[in-house]
C-alpha cells in the first residue's frame, strides 16, 4: 500500500481564513495593555516581610468560531438557538452538536427564537464581582427562553427585587443597536406587559429589609 | 482485585487571608510534610515515588506551573510530578489520582499538596477570578458569581423541600463554631466568636437566601496528605491508618441551567431531575463510593463526613445527595441537629469551609485530613479539646465539590 502525501503550496491555507469586513473598538480610555509590570511594594516595619504589587493586563480574542452567530444575532437584536434535526431538542444558551448521546454528536441547526422567556430560578444579589459592584442589587434568574429545554442566566429589570416570581412570563429587551457589543450584556429581562405583582407578604417584605441596605451601600461606592 | 489505598497523615498550614502572607508557598509545603513527619516519623521524602500537586488557579497564583516551585524545592528532583485541576474539586481529584496510581501497582508512596492564595487579589477580584470557571461568554458578565449561581440553586431547592433560612443558618452556625476548636481554622484566627442563627440571618445580603455567614471563607493556604499502599502504611504507621475503602467521581453541566431535562440525567434518573436543585454529581458518585465501600445505608454505616460546605445551603442539598434524607424528611433532618457533635451523624467537625477556610486547591485534601485525624484518634493533639472529636469512629466520608456541582467525588474513609 502506498501513502500519498499532498504537499500543499506553502502560501496555501487549508481552511479559507474569515475575512472580517466590520471591525469596532470601543475600548474605555482607562483600559491600556501593560503586559506584566512591577507596580510596587511594602516592606514590614522589622524587614522580615514583603510584599510585591505586579500589575498584568492583557487582551485576549475571544474566538466564537461556531457559537459566532449567537452573539452577531446579539447585535442584530435576535435571540438565535440551535436545534438537533433528530431528536427536535433546542437550545439557548446554545449547543453546536447535539447532548443526546443516541444522536452521535448530531450537528444543529440554527434557529431564532421568539424574544419571550419563563423564570425557572432566580435570586437577588447584594454582592457581585468587581465589574458588577455597581449594578447591585441585581435579580438573576435563569429563564427559558422560546422553546429551549435549558434556563438561561441574565438580568431582570423593570421591577421591585422582592416582587420576582418562579414561573413569571418574561419578555426579552435589547439596548440600543449604538450601545451593543455582541455579548449577553446586550439584552436583559423584563416582566411581560401585562403581569403585575402580588401583595407584600412575609418573604417579600424579608427580601425588601435585606435588600435596602444594598441601595445605600451601592451609593457609598466611588 | 486491586490494591487497596491507605492515607496515613498530613497536615495543613493554618488556613488565613492576607495582606501579609505568613509564609511563602513552597515553604509552606515543606512544613506541611514536617508536621507529617511529626506524627509518622518513619516517613522519609525518600520513600515518596509520585508527587501531585493539586491547585486551582494559575490566576491567584500569578505564574504558570507553580508546582514546579514546590516540586523543586523539596529536594524532590527526578520524582514523576504532575498537577489536578478540577475546580472546587481540585483535592477531591488529587486524591483519586493518588488512589489510581496506588491501585494500578504502579506507585506505592504518592505524596499531594494542595494550595491556593486568593489573598492575591481583592476579594471582588477574587470572586471574579473563581467565576471564570463559570461559562463566560453566558454567565459572568451578567452579575454571576458563584454565591449568586448557588443561591439561584439553593433559592428553588429550599421552596421544595420546606427548608428555611434559619434552618441553613444552623448549619453556618454549626461549622463556624466547631472551627473555634481549631487553631489552623481561619474562623478562629480572624473573626475568632461564636455565632448564632440570629447572626447569620442579619448578615449582610449576598445573593438572596445566602448571607455573609453563610458563605464560606476565600484562604490562603497548604495542606500535605500522604498516599500508599497498606504494605507501606503498615511498615510506618500501622497503629494509624485508614483505607479508602470507597471512591467515586462524577460530573455535570458547566451551566446550571443546562441541567433540566439533559438527556444524560433522564436516562439514569429519571425525567425531570436533578433539574437546578439538586447534585446529581454527589448522588452519582456517592453512589459508587457506597458501592465500592459496602454502605447499604449511609446513615448507620457512616459515623461522621467531612464534606463540601462552600454555602450553608449546599451542605444541606449535599446531605440530600448523599441519602441522608429525602424531600420530605430534610427539614427534620436538620432540625434534630442530626449532624451537630451531639449528633448521630457530625458533619464538618473540623469546621468545613466555612470556618477553616476554602483555599481552593488544599479545600479537598484539608477535608482528607480532618476526616483522616478523627479516624486515627489524633482529634485530641490537634484541636483544642474534645469537644469536637466524634466519639470512636470507624467510618466516614468525604466529600468535595467544583462549579455549581460541575464535578463532585465523595469518597469512604475507614479506621485500621
Amino acid at each position: 500500500m502506498t501513502l500519498s502525501v499532498v504537499m500543499k503550496n506553502k502560501k496555501e491555507k487549508f481552511a479559507d481564513p474569515p475575512n472580517f469586513t466590520e471591525k469596532k473598538e470601543y475600548r474605555p480610555a482607562d483600559v491600556t495593555e501593560k503586559g506584566l509590570v512591577f507596580v510596587g511594594h511594602e516592606i514590614s516595619e522589622d524587614r522580615t516581610v514583603m510584599n510585591q504589587f505586579l500589575h498584568y493586563d492583557q487582551l485576549y480574542t475571544i474566538r466564537h468560531g461556531w457559537n459566532s452567530r449567537f452573539f452577531i444575532g446579539l447585535l442584530e437584536g435576535k435571540i438565535m438557538g440551535t436545534r438537533c434535526p433528530k431528536c427536535g431538542d433546542s437550545w439557548v444558551p446554545v449547543r453546536t452538536h447535539c447532548w443526546n448521546l443516541d444522536c452521535n454528536l448530531q450537528k444543529t441547526e440554527w434557529v431564532e427564537m421568539p424574544l419571550t422567556a419563563q423564570v425557572h430560578t432566580w435570586t437577588i444579589a447584594g454582592w457581585s464581582g468587581r465589574s458588577s459592584l455597581k449594578r447591585l442589587p441585581i435579580i438573576l434568574v435563569y429563564a427559558n427562553i422560546g422553546t429551549s429545554k435549558v434556563a438561561m442566566a441574565n438580568e431582570l429589570h423593570g421591577m421591585n427585587p422582592w416582587d420576582v416570581e418562579f414561573g413569571m412570563p418574561l419578555k426579552i429587551v435589547f439596548k440600543p443597536k449604538e450601545q451593543r457589543v455582541g455579548a449577553v450584556t446586550d439584552f436583559h429581562f423584563e416582566p411581560v406587559d401585562f403581569w403585575k405583582p402580588t401583595p407584600m407578604n412575609p418573604e417579600k417584605q424579608r427580601i425588601k429589609d435585606l435588600v435596602m441596605p444594598v441601595y445605600e451601600w451601592v451609593k457609598t461606592l466611588k | 482485585m486491586s490494591r487497596k489505598v491507605c492515607i496515613i497523615g498530613g497536615a495543613t498550614t493554618p488556613f488565613d487571608y492576607g495582606p501579609t502572607g505568613f509564609e511563602s508557598i513552597e515553604g509552606g509545603a515543606a512544613e506541611c510534610i514536617k508536621e507529617t513527619q511529626q506524627d509518622v516519623p518513619e516517613f522519609s521524602l525518600r520513600d515518596l515515588d509520585l508527587m501531585i500537586y493539586s491547585h486551582f488557579s494559575v490566576h491567584f497564583s500569578h505564574q504558570l506551573a507553580p508546582e514546579w516551585i514546590i516540586h523543586d524545592h523539596l529536594g524532590l528532583v527526578g520524582l514523576p510530578h504532575y498537577r489536578v485541576e478540577n475546580g472546587g474539586n481540585t483535592g477531591g481529584s488529587a486524591l483519586y489520582a493518588a488512589a489510581l496510581a496506588i491501585m494500578s501497582g504502579h506507585h506505592d508512596v504518592v505524596g499531594i499538596v494542595g494550595w491556593e492564595t486568593m489573598d492575591s487579589v481583592s476579594q471582588s477580584q477574587g470572586s471574579e477570578f473563581i467565576a471564570m470557571a463559570s461559562d463566560i461568554r453566558y454567565e459572568l458578565m451578567v452579575g454571576g458569581i458563584y454565591p449568586i449561581y448557588y443561591a439561584a440553586m439553593a433559592n428553588k431547592w429550599m421552596k421544595e423541600n420546606h427548608v428555611t433560612e434559619e434552618d441553613v443558618a444552623t448549619i453556618a452556625v454549626k461549622n463556624k463554631n466547631n472551627a473555634m476548636d481549631n487553631p489552623k481554622a481561619q474562623w478562629y484566627r480572624n473573626d475568632h466568636r461564636y455565632i448564632t442563627v440570629d447572626d447569620v440571618m442579619n448578615s449582610r445580603l449576598i445573593s438572596y437566601p445566602i448571607k455573609k455567614y453563610d458563605c464560606c471563607l476565600m484562604s490562603r493556604g497548604v495542606a500535605f496528605l500522604l498516599v500508599c499502599t497498606e504494605e507501606y502504611a503498615k511498615k510506618v504507621n500501622p497503629d494509624h491508618y485508614v483505607t479508602v475503602d470507597g471512591m467515586g467521581l462524577s460530573s455535570c453541566t458547566i451551566r446550571a441551567g443546562d441541567r433540566l431535562n439533559n438527556p444524560g440525567w433522564t436516562e439514569r434518573y429519571g425525567p425531570g431531575y436533578p433539574g437546578m436543585t439538586e447534585f446529581a454529581a454527589c448522588r452519582n458518585s456517592a453512589e459508587k463510593a457506597y458501592k465500592m465501600a459496602g454502605i447499604k445505608d449511609p446513615l448507620k454505616d457512616i459515623d461522621f463526613g467531612e464534606i463540601h460546605d462552600a454555602f450553608s445551603t449546599s451542605e444541606a442539598q449535599i446531605y440530600k445527595a448523599l441519602g441522608f434524607a429525602d424531600e420530605k424528611t430534610i427539614a427534620k433532618f436538620i432540625r434534630d441537629e442530626r449532624t451537630t457533635m451531639h449528633g448521630d451523624i457530625p458533619m464538618n467537625p473540623g469546621g468545613g469551609l466555612l470556618g477553616y477556610g476554602h483555599p481552593v486547591g488544599a479545600t479537598g485534601l484539608m477535608s482528607m485530613i480532618e476526616c483522616y485525624y478523627q479516624l486515627a484518634g489524633m482529634i485530641p493533639q490537634k484541636h483544642l479539646s474534645k469537644k469536637t472529636e466524634v466519639p470512636d469512629p470507624e467510618c466516614g466520608v468525604v466529600n468535595s465539590h467544583a462549579g455549581t456541582g460541575t464535578s463532585i467525588s465523595n469518597f469512604i474513609l475507614r479506621r485500621h
